[in-house]
């Protein structure tokens, strides 16, 4: 069967069935049952079962449902609200002013939590009401966080980097590292984008508190105390040794309750709604996790992202158009396939052709999770835009639309590494 | 009719959520474990399974409170009998594969008993156990899809409108 | 023309996955194409703990298990990894010689055919800190990835310690985790170099990959084929051991140039350890019933 044609269908299906409104985790399974059963000889309902109930009840996954509940306790108390009195006297000088809280809570969010969904939909949680309240434009609000969000995966500790570490052999502590001045050099980047957009339309943004003097503004930044308290006790926990970075999580929730207990916003009603509320929203995921992971296989099955990926290995290409090669090839997949499934599927047969072309695997490895931080936002299959769309209700395409800017920056982000490599390589070189 | 069925979506969420502070307690535990010193095998593989509980048997709840995402955007334009059309057509498509991911489910439940197919864990549970929660929660899904299949053939499906805006 | 998919759950740079490529190959040039096997390693179509049952239930027709993980459901799985049992290259053969029968017999129960097993290099000890006897590892966390790592914890009273194989590296970082016993080679893979000191080559067992397929599926193909894999399996089988020692020699050599201490155990700890292997080994036999004794003796002989 022509690899074109299969493409083709495949994807007409896709469309065919989310256009349709059909949910999108059936839709995935859908697509998946449907390759199966015209392209590979192999019987597709035991197979689907088995590699759902595998995804679905593994441990590495445990942070992610943990970090959803704890947002739906934290946006239950007055942490945002306080957090933002707190943050607001900074910012005000800064064009875009509250917009940045986005970029800040995620880059700090990200040192926690190892996913991007997950902080996506824990930041989400306290930004969106509060900035859709102080009048923030939607599409600003809405995508300044679909894109920040990412940063899960980049900065340390990432899910992503340790399945790309096992499957090439990386040192995964070296990736961690490396990671982080990329990480912040993204995080600057969004924060500048906003800066420009803000300077280029200043009757957007929402007008500034009265100005303090410096005295006020550090008495007003006690309001900060709680989240610091809550957000350095979790990173507090990684980091000397008393949980996992998925176990993290854990203490997260923990933590919560307690900042809950103490501001006297813990009572039934709301212990319940947040149980019930991250129960729903974990679920939402959980349809959409499943739908991926047969689809996952079934692609496995079939073979296409393999095929794909030695056909761009097979070109003979020099290096610099070798990365550009792959980072067109994983763009395109990463609309249809989630980022882990993205380098389980194509590992094998592109790290030879990476190895041979003399890149540094590490650096690789920089490259690749940026490449996954796209997929993330690019639709038809994006979780963040699953996690937005969730929090939101508003259509996935209006939700893409927003993200782009930011994943044209993430687009930038990848020349500059390719430029200064040393970005990547200067921090691991010195462990 | 109506209100048993009602109270069977509510209840498996409720079940859901007792297995989402499940999950917790078992990453609580491991972490309390290591700090005082004494070893509980296999928390993590029953963290794993709470969360699978916490996933499949809040599917149909979910789907009720309309929080299951899909895009809108062509159903959302239409109206009258055009729009009763394609509502149908996607729960038909819906309804198809929740029953196979249910038959199937109770496929994998069985075949884990025939096959003595225990975790490879510490936990050494039969897998066949926790799957039972992946089969019933499909399940109950498969009821509330065919359920809102009803209701829409009939006219009387609630629509949450105004869930979804369009810009 | 047949097309065989083959799950595995090792990176594709891994000596076992670069004996299955190698195995997927032969078999196709034998058999003139007519037996096409796909190798999926790194987990990328089943993971490690669903392969069995994979092949087992026809989604894949052929895959690679790790024996000792299904010891749960049946003790003689687990025979390769009783510690200080069977602690080198010649013994870890004389021991799958008289396991081999009965694995045969267990899967063709189960509607299974074993084609080859290789051995991993021998798993030695891990330590932050230098180990002199088994003293010294009392009250320090060990990590437990399966029933016989959390009972040998036990034993030297080392406090067994979950953490998944994703997170080893950082909980090792951090301190979560102060001992660990695996073998060169996944040491090197998983640099555990960049965090611990001393190596001591104690040998404690040589745990079994064993490559295996579905029964239909085997007796689909026509005779000619079905020599023809079992011909390559045998040089697979070969290749592989082989491959094994060399990457015994050379990681233990890489462990060395990254700085860790490598050195066979002290006079005192070996005599620990085999105290810990002879109650182990009574406690498997318990388990495992006089089916477990007839290995034992057939193994001794
Ligand atoms: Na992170
Ligand atoms: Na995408």
């Amino acid at each position: 069967m022509n690899e074109f044609v299969v493409t083709t269908l495949l994807i007409v299906a896709l469309f065919a069935l989310l256009g349709s409104g059909v949910w999108i985790g059936l839709t995935l399974a859908g697509v998946a049952w449907i390759g199966m059963e015209l392209f590979s000889s192999r019987p597709a309902g035991d197979a689907m079962a088995l590699t759902i109930w595998g995804s679905a009840s593994s441990w590495t996954l445990t942070a992610l449902p943990l970090f959803v509940w704890m947002g739906e306790i934290l946006f239950r108390t007055k942490l945002s609200e306080s957090m933002f009195k707190g943050l607001a006297p900074w910012v005000n000088a800064l064009p875009g002013r509250l917009l940045h809280t986005n970029i800040l809570g995620s880059t700090i969010f990200a040192a926690v939590s190892g996913s991007s969904a997950a902080t996506c939909a824990t930041i989400g949680k306290m930004t969106i009401p509060e900035l859709t309240r102080r009048g923030y434009p939607p599409e600003k609000i809405v995508g300044s966080l679909g894109g920040a969000s990412t940063l899960g995966l980049l900065i340390p500790p990432s899910i992503i980097m340790i399945v790309y570490g096992v499957a090439a052999e990386v040192s995964i502590a070296k990736l961690f590292v490396a990671g982080v001045i990329p990480g912040v050099l993204l995080a600057a980047l969004f924060s500048g984008s906003i800066i420009v957009w803000a300077l280029m339309n200043p009757g957007k943004v929402p007008s500034a508190d009265a100005s303090l003097s410096f005295g006020e503004k550090l008495r007003e930044a006690r309001h900060l105390i709680p989240v610091v308290l809550l957000i350095g006790s979790v990173i507090g926990a990684i980091y000397s040794g008393i949980a996992t970075a998925t176990e993290a999580a854990a203490i997260g929730v923990v933590g919560s309750l307690i900042l809950s207990a103490s501001q006297g916003s813990l009572n039934w009603v709301s212990f319940r709604d947040s149980l019930l509320g991250a129960t729903r929203l974990y679920c939402m995921i959980a349809l959409i996790l499943a739908g991926a992971a047969f689809l996952t296989l079934s692609m496995g099955y079939i073979g296409l992202p393999r095929h794909l990926a030695e056909w761009v290995g097979g070109l003979g290409l020099t290096p610099g158009m070798l990365l550009i090669a792959l980072a067109v090839f994983y763009i395109v997949l990463g609309c249809f396939l989630d980022g882990i499934s993205m380098i389980v599927l194509t590992m094998g047969v592109i790290l030879p052709t990476v190895t041979a072309a003399g890149i540094d695997l590490i650096w690789f490895g920089i490259f690749i999770v940026i490449v996954v931080e796209m997929a993330q936002i690019t639709p038809p299959v994006g979780f963040n835009l699953f996690v937005l769309q969730g929090m939101t209700k508003r259509e996935i395409t209006w939700i893409a639309v927003a993200c782009l800017p930011y994943f044209l920056i993430m687009v930038v982000a990848v020349l500059l590494l390719y430029w200064f490599p040393g970005l990547v390589t200067w921090m691991p070189s010195k462990m | 009719m109506r209100k048993s069925l009602d109270a069977l979506y509510l209840g498996a969420g409720w079940l859901a959520a007792l297995f989402m502070i499940g999950v917790l307690a078992m990453v609580l535990l491991s972490i309390v474990s290591r700090l005082v010193g004494f070893y509980v095998p296999g928390t993590d593989a029953y963290a794993g399974y709470a969360m699978a509980g916490a996933g499949f048997l809040a599917l149909a709840h979910t789907l009720k409170a309309n929080e299951h995402i899909r895009v809108t955007l062509i159903i959302g334009k239409l109206r009258g009998g055009a729009r009763r059309g394609l509502e149908l057509w996607a729960l038909s498509v819906a309804v198809l594969m929740s029953g196979a991911l249910a038959w199937f489910s109770w496929r994998l439940v069985w075949q884990s008993h025939t096959f003595h197919d225990i975790s490879t864990a510490a936990d050494a549970t039969p897998l066949w156990i926790p799957q039972i929660l992946m089969g019933l929660g499909c399940t109950v899904l498969f009821i509330a899809l065919l359920d809102e299949w009803v209701l829409e053939w009939r006219g009387q499906r609630v629509r949450a409108e105004g869930d979804t805006r369009h810009e | 023309q047949t097309a065989w998919d083959l799950p595995a759950a090792y990176p594709a740079t891994n000596f076992h996955s670069v004996n299955l490529a190698s195995f997927a190959s032969d078999v196709d040039k034998a058999t003139g194409g007519k037996l096409k096997i796909t190798v999926h390693p790194g987990a990328s179509l089943f993971k490690a703990p669903e392969i069995k049952r994979a092949v087992q239930g026809g989604q894949a027709q052929v895959g690679e298990i790790l024996l000792t993980a299904y010891q749960n459901e049946w003790q003689m799985f687990g025979a390769d990894g009783i510690p200080f049992l069977a602690t080198s290259y010649a013994e870890s053969k004389k021991l799958y010689a008289a396991q081999k029968p009965i694995l045969q017999k267990k899967l063709a129960e189960q509607g299974m055919v074993l084609l080859y097993a290789v051995a991993w290099p021998p798993q030695g000890l891990y330590s932050k800190k230098p180990v002199a006897s088994a003293a010294d590892l009392k009250g320090s966390k060990w990590r437990a990835y399966s029933p016989a790592t959390s009972r040998i914890a036990e034993l030297v009273g080392a406090q067994p310690v979950t953490v998944q194989a994703a997170e080893l590296s950082q909980a090792l970082a951090t301190g979560v985790v102060e001992n660990n016993m695996t073998s060169g080679a996944t040491g090197v893979d998983s640099k555990l170099y960049e965090h611990l000191k001393f190596y001591y080559d104690v040998q404690a067992w040589l745990p079994k990959n064993a490559v295996i397929a579905n029964k239909k599926a085997f007796d689909a193909l026509d005779k000619a084929t079905q020599d023809a894999l079992m011909k390559a399996a045998a040089d697979a089988e070969a290749r592989g051991w082989a491959a094994s020692e060399k990457v015994n020699t050379d990681t233990l050599a890489t462990l060395k140039a990254n700085g860790m201490s490598v050195e066979p155990p002290s006079a005192a700890l070996k005599s620990d350890l085999q105290k810990v292997g002879a109650t182990m080994l009574q406690e498997w036999l318990g388990k495992a019933g006089p089916e477990g004794q007839q290995l034992i003796d057939a193994y001794r002989k």
